[in-house]
């Protein structure tokens, strides 16, 4: 209330001054053609975050609709620059990216902000920050390192013990991101009991993540806990696992929606997980992008604006890529037996 | 009906396709026909339709390379991977297309002299190719180049044409040449007619197929490297699974996967009806799955309907068979 | 070797040679792998062949009649996520019915590309490229993103992979995999012995000849792709039972594993020539490296380059043996396997008989 006041008080030119300390409200009403782009399409994230983003644009009073469009899996990169481009063409006001292409939608991103256009990334960020406005981080990456540590230490116990991360595809910018910043936390003293073995990869299909985390009991018979930073890999490993009666002896953690991981979490199999909501990240996503294009914020530096029922957030400096801006979402939701079986419904 | 006769029907009906596809785009979107729209219509399938040409002389030929994807990849890597290591870019390009150059050897030489089936080849090399740029690259994604490479990927050097475009355009003479004009052009129809009618006839059919996949696996590098040079940046998985997109281009062209027939004048054609129905679907905001599911149901479409009017007709005559 | 060249068929001798390369790779990486020789690995290997076996069965068939299902991946992963979907809402449902849903859906897909490919006079390629990519994309359309997860299906199904038939000292025989063996064995005995499946080959190695003998051509195509899809779809099934995750993605790539079971397994890609065993062997031999692959230590990076240099090995040192075989046997029919092409030429007869 009290930053309102402040808001009210001011004269519109002294509102953009101070937008700095104070938060924007973005005015609702304006017409634009918004495209919320996710990796690809069929997997239940991204459709969660369509519905916030959905949410959102109702709230906002945008009359065009919101263009939800994606790629098919295996032409993920080239079908993301396609979208681009062709947005480009058709001038939309901002495009929400959840960027599967690393560096190479930057060229494509670059020409659509030559038109005017935003370019807000949200799930996974373009690396370079390159052709980017903002990019809504649904949590601190360096912080997700820390987070898996933690859960590690707290599955293992003081003793700790050998394990081994299971990723989407090795070209995922946001899990190689967690996978650095994991390695990077693991550096402090108080995890040298942790020891990671091996890192591979189940492409974000469940038969390769299933066949991976199989391979990763066989190559490693000490190994006793299997990590994966993906929704797709962490149910696979808790199956596999499960499968081969192995769930005494080896954990499975990492990122998973609660209504896929309940059933793993409430048998022990998968003691401890983490996530964000998809709904808010894409809520957000929009709120950022709807202000960024309608004007009503900078992408700079300390912009501070309202987003609707998520409350306040400020573009800040993104510490994991060196030239680029983020809006950071949070918190993680940790997942164990006494919450899980709720946040699955 | 005669071949000939089948052949222009084939093409008239691509013609009237890629007519009803280029108005309905006109009609449905007012960005169309932007020249900047025209030229993303080709930039952003470029490197596909590159490969496509290739790809027809070896089908023609009675052969398939499923590798060439991989081979995309891999010379794209190999000149990232050569450039990291501190290479000059010129040097990494050369590097790119020797590899290219390579792999196409490496499955013309168990092709033609080994006799195994391209099929079964090139499946290991898709695997295999691709592997070897995995190796080389890992989990990174390497850019950085230098700007005159990126330009050159992105700018249009006459206009909004791009050198890739150039490229294209100078390469489609080059293989309409090759395949309708010269002597070699005719050995690969006739081998893919008749492999031992040629053989028996005295024609160097080995040396025939091994220029063919060496000249695919050089050409497939080159895509490789324009598409770094597009993307301004490279990562293992470049290019996966083009090689679908490339084999149905040269299939809705009217190349017959047993060989022995078909003409470069279909695959042009086909290539604009693919490229303009994607374009057009994409100005819709029609998504990545319908668009693919489209153009599946196009490529089974435009091979049953003149099935479907040819066998009307020979009702409407009498049977014959 | 005249008794063995009159008491063994050249294809069984084909057969005997794939069998004696997997020996050679069990042996190569018995020696780089400490604790190879396990039940643990016989098991995974074991519990991994049984759904592309199952593909590969079907796309034996059509393949032997010159022509080639690439729908197949999509079809499975239809099958896998229709099925699941159904078992989700529908707990008690029959598990025999469960399974002849999946099956009868995979037929339907299937007797959609058979009908193109006999009536419609389309080369299967063009069909099964074009149906590859509609049925991924109508799967991806109707499902609305959700995935099927293995605490919404009842218990019987998720229990499945864990159930042996019988054990022998610590080497397990799932039931799963029995269930590929089980049809293996059924489609072997059927495409040798039984008149219907001797014209699989008759219209593969010269469909002109089969045409003027008067064989049903067209309703044996439409039959070969209605059992690859009836078999895509059992295998949909397994696919839903053994990995109870289903995506949209589930089963994609599948078609080119089993191509590449179908063509290591000597079945000739031309048609007319190879067995069910033989693309059986096929898939033993590709889930064999593939394993063993895992196991060994090296970078994951590498694990690709060296199975695709493993399968082109394969495929070489089976074509230079029966080369030697072709010359003591002086069969012409071996020779088809190492200069395909021959006939194919013909093909264009195939399209419009």
């Amino acid at each position: 209330m009290k930053t309102n006041l402040l808001a009210a008080a001011s004269i519109a030119a002294l509102v953009a001054m101070t937008g700095a300390a104070s938060a924007v409200d973005i005015a609702p009403g304006k017409a634009m053609d918004m495209v919320l782009l996710p990796k690809f399409l069929g997997i239940l994230p991204f459709d969660q975050a369509h519905q916030g983003a959905e949410e959102a644009a109702k709230e906002l009073q945008n009359s065009k609709p919101l263009q939800f469009l994606g790629p098919t899996p295996e032409n993920s990169v080239a079908g993301q620059i396609e979208i681009t481009t062709n947005a480009t063409t058709q001038g939309v006001a901002a495009i929400m990216i959840s960027n599967n292409s690393g560096d190479q939608i930057v060229p494509s991103a670059k020409a659509a902000q030559a038109k005017g256009i935003k370019v807000v990334t949200w799930d996974s960020p373009i690396p370079s920050a390159e052709g980017e406005d903002v990019f809504v981080a649904q949590v601190d990456f360096t912080e997700t390192g820390k987070v898996m540590a933690d859960m590690a230490m707290g599955i293992l116990g003081a003793d700790g013990g050998k394990f081994a991360i299971l990723s989407a595809s090795p070209d995922a910018a946001n899990q190689n991101a967690w996978i650095a910043a994991m390695k990077d936390a693991l550096k402090d003293p108080k995890y040298a009991k942790l020891q990671l073995i091996d890192t591979v990869y189940g492409n974000d299909q469940s038969e390769a993540s299933y066949n991976q985390a199989n391979a990763l009991v066989d190559k490693h018979p000490d190994m006793k806990l299997i990590m994966a930073p993906t929704s797709v890999g962490i149910v696979a490993a808790a199956k596999a696992l499960q499968d081969g009666k192995l769930c005494d002896k080896i954990k499975v953690s990492g990122l998973g929606v609660p209504k896929e991981m309940v059933a793993y979490t409430m048998n022990g199999c998968a003691p401890q997980f983490a996530l964000w909501s998809f709904v808010d990240l894409g809520y957000l996503s929009y709120y950022t992008a709807y202000g960024l294009a309608s004007g009503a914020i900078k992408a700079e530096e300390g912009a501070t604006f309202k987003a609707g029922r998520m409350g306040e957030y400020k573009i800040t400096k993104d510490p994991t890529r060196a030239k680029g801006l983020r809006v950071l979402m949070g918190p993680f939701s940790i997942y164990d037996k006494k919450n899980v079986e709720a946040a699955a419904k | 009906m005669t071949i000939l006769g089948r052949l222009k029907s084939w093409e008239g009906l691509l013609l009237g396709l890629l007519a009803v596809i280029v108005v309905m785009n006109i009609l449905r979107s007012p960005y169309f026909l932007g020249a900047g729209n025209i030229a993303n219509l080709f930039q952003l399938s470029i490197e596909k339709i590159i490969v496509a040409l290739i790809m027809t002389l070896i089908i023609i030929n009675g052969e398939i390379d499923l590798s060439v994807a991989s081979i995309m990849g891999l010379a794209a890597c190999v000149l990232a991977w050569l450039f990291q290591m501190g290479a000059s870019l010129p040097i990494a390009i050369v590097g790119g297309l020797l590899a290219g150059l390579a792999a196409g050897l490496f499955n013309g030489f168990w092709v033609a002299y080994v006799g195994l089936p391209s099929l079964a080849v090139t499946l290991a090399g898709l695997i295999g190719f691709r592997g070897i740029a995995r190796i080389l690259v890992e989990d990174r994604a390497i850019g950085g180049f230098p700007v005159w490479f990126n330009t050159l990927g992105q700018q249009g050097i006459l206009g909004p044409i791009t050198a890739s475009i150039l490229i294209f355009a100078v390469l489609f003479a080059i293989v309409a040449i090759v395949l309708h004009g010269s002597a070699l052009g005719r050995l690969v129809y006739v081998i893919g007619n008749n492999l031992q009618a040629a053989r028996y006839s005295g024609v160097r059919v080995q040396s025939v197929k091994m220029t063919l996949f060496a000249a695919s696996g050089l050409i497939a590098a080159l895509a490789g490297i324009l598409y770094a040079a597009r993307l301004g940046s490279v990562r293992g998985d470049m290019a996966t699974g083009f090689e679908l997109d490339i084999i149905t281009i040269v299939l809705l062209g009217g190349v017959s996967i047993f060989g022995g027939s078909g003409n470069l004048a279909g695959v042009g054609l086909s290539i604009l009806v693919i490229l303009n129905l994607r374009n057009g679907m994409g100005l819709a905001n029609i998504t990545g799955n319908t668009q693919t599911s489209v153009i599946g149901a196009l490529l089974i479409f435009s091979v049953l309907a003149p099935n479907l009017a040819q066998n009307l007709q020979r009702r409407w005559i009498g049977r014959k068979t | 070797m005249k008794w063995l060249q009159r008491h063994v068929r050249p294809e069984q001798v084909r057969e005997l040679s794939l069998l004696l390369l997997i020996i050679v790779a069990v042996v190569f990486f018995g020696s780089m792998i400490d604790g190879y020789y396990t039940s643990r690995t016989f098991n995974r290997i074991v519990s991994s062949v049984a759904i592309i076996t199952i593909v590969a069965v079907g796309q034996t068939l059509v393949v032997l009649t010159r022509n080639i299902d690439l729908s197949v991946g999509s079809v499975v992963g239809c099958t896998a996520y229709f099925v699941g979907t159904l078992l989700g809402r529908y707990h008690d449902l029959n598990p025999l019915l469960a399974v002849l849903t999946a099956v009868a859906l995979g037929a339907a897909l299937g007797a959609i590309n058979g009908l193109l490919v006999a009536w419609g006079r389309i080369p299967s390629i063009i069909v099964t490229l074009g149906t590859l990519a509609i049925y991924r994309g109508i799967l991806v359309d109707l499902s609305g993103a959700r995935t099927v997860t293995t605490d919404s299906l009842p218990g019987w199904l998720v229990g499945l992979p864990r159930l042996n038939l019988m054990s022998i000292g610590g080497l397990d025989l799932p039931a799963l995999f029995m269930l590929a063996v089980a049809i293996v064995l059924i489609f072997h005995l059927g495409t040798g012995y039984l008149a219907v499946g001797r014209r699989f080959y008759a219209i593969g190695s010269n469909p002109d000849a089969a045409a003027l003998i008067g064989l049903p051509i067209r309703r044996l195509v439409f039959l070969a792709f209605v059992l690859s899809g009836a078999l895509a779809g059992l295998a949909g099934f397994v696919t839903l039972a053994r990995y109870g995750n289903i995506t949209v993605e589930s089963g994609r790539g599948l078609e080119l594993a089993a191509v590449a079971a179908v063509v290591v397994g000597g079945v000739n890609i031309f048609g007319g020539s190879g067995t069910v065993l033989g693309a059986m062997l096929g898939a033993i031999m590709i889930g064999t490296l593939e394993q063993s692959l895992y196991r060994l230590q090296i970078s994951e990076f590498w694990r690709d380059a060296i199975l695709g240099l493993l399968i082109l090995l394969a495929v070489a040192s089976d074509a230079v043996i029966l080369q030697r075989l072709r010359a003591l046997w002086g069969r012409a029919d071996l020779k088809i396997v190492t200069e395909p092409p021959a006939e194919a030429t013909v093909a264009a007869g195939a399209r419009s008989p």
